[in-house]
């Protein structure tokens, strides 16, 4: 069994960062609790075969996303591509602009930036299908590398990057949605 | 935004720039393209502070208590394993 008091100084730094990422996994305080105690007791029954100076905090999350997988995922793979639609580069940006010239006001992105709140971002992200939520999770909440996302999701770097770039686009098109909503958006703003 | 010269290389890298994820001759050469072309440096830069935005609001505050159960779970493990 791995020692006690070395596994609490050394793993538990990071409890905060996977608290905040088993919100937007589970979406919801209480499962996001069980799912953060739950991944401790694994990595510490688990922790004699971590290889010391290797990257723990990816271990970590390698262990989370695992768990929520099990433990969450509802009885089908479904997460579909094709949920997705298909959303061009630069959404969000490309809509901000105005019909005549496309050119992106200063004023109408601080505007937009300022004005959507915690709730949109978290409804953009939490409205992922799961394989393209975890790796933008992953990416823009914890800053890992696309190598470390390939590791902890167990996907080839490639998948990594398309679902990223696929995820961040539906993202934004759910941001311009509430931005919209909002009356953020300059009045002659494309409609989609 | 009027894209009078080439920018489809950069947008293409356009978050595996702001990713850090470009090697640094790619990088050189985004940097340098951003210098030239006003309408892809305030694309990047609003993809830039979107990923600030994006990253603030997905922070969670952790609950006191949680922390604290975990250290009675490993305890309670240590114990009895």
């Amino acid at each position: 069994m791995a020692d006690q008091a070395n596994f609490e100084r050394e793993a538990l730094q990071y409890s905060r960062q996977l608290y905040s990422a088993a919100m937007r996994m589970a979406r919801n305080p209480a499962d996001a609790e069980d799912l953060v105690q739950e991944t401790y007791l694994k990595a510490y029954r688990a922790y004699d075969t971590f290889e010391e100076g290797t990257n723990l905090k990816a271990w970590l999350y390698r262990i989370l996303t695992n768990t929520y997988i099990n433990k969450y995922r509802k009885e089908s793979r479904r997460p579909s591509e094709t949920d997705l639609g298909d959303v061009e580069d630069l959404y969000l940006y490309r809509r901000l602009g105005s019909e005549d010239t496309a050119d992106v006001s200063r004023t109408t992105e601080d505007r937009v930036l300022d004005g959507l709140v915690e709730s949109d971002i978290k409804a953009a992200v939490e409205e992922l299908p799961e394989n393209f939520r975890m790796p933008v999770l992953l990416a823009d909440l914890e800053g890992f590398s696309y190598k470390e996302i390939a590791e902890i999701l167990d996907i080839p770097i490639g998948t990594v990057m398309s679902r990223l770039h696929r995820g961040r686009k539906a993202m934004q098109k759910r941001l311009w949605e509430f931005a919209s909503k909002r009356g953020l958006l300059p009045e002659d703003a494309e409609r989609p | 935004m009027s894209h009078k010269c080439d920018c489809g290389d950069a947008e293409d890298q356009l978050y595996q720039y702001l990713d850090s994820e470009l090697d640094e001759e790619t990088a050189a050469s985004v940097r340098s393209h951003l210098d030239d072309c006003g309408g892809c440096h305030d694309s990047f830069d609003f993809y830039r502070r979107l990923k600030v935005v994006v990253k603030n609001h997905l922070a969670e505050d952790m609950p006191e208590s949680l922390e604290e159960k975990v250290k009675e779970l490993i305890r309670h493990e240590s114990a009895t394993a």
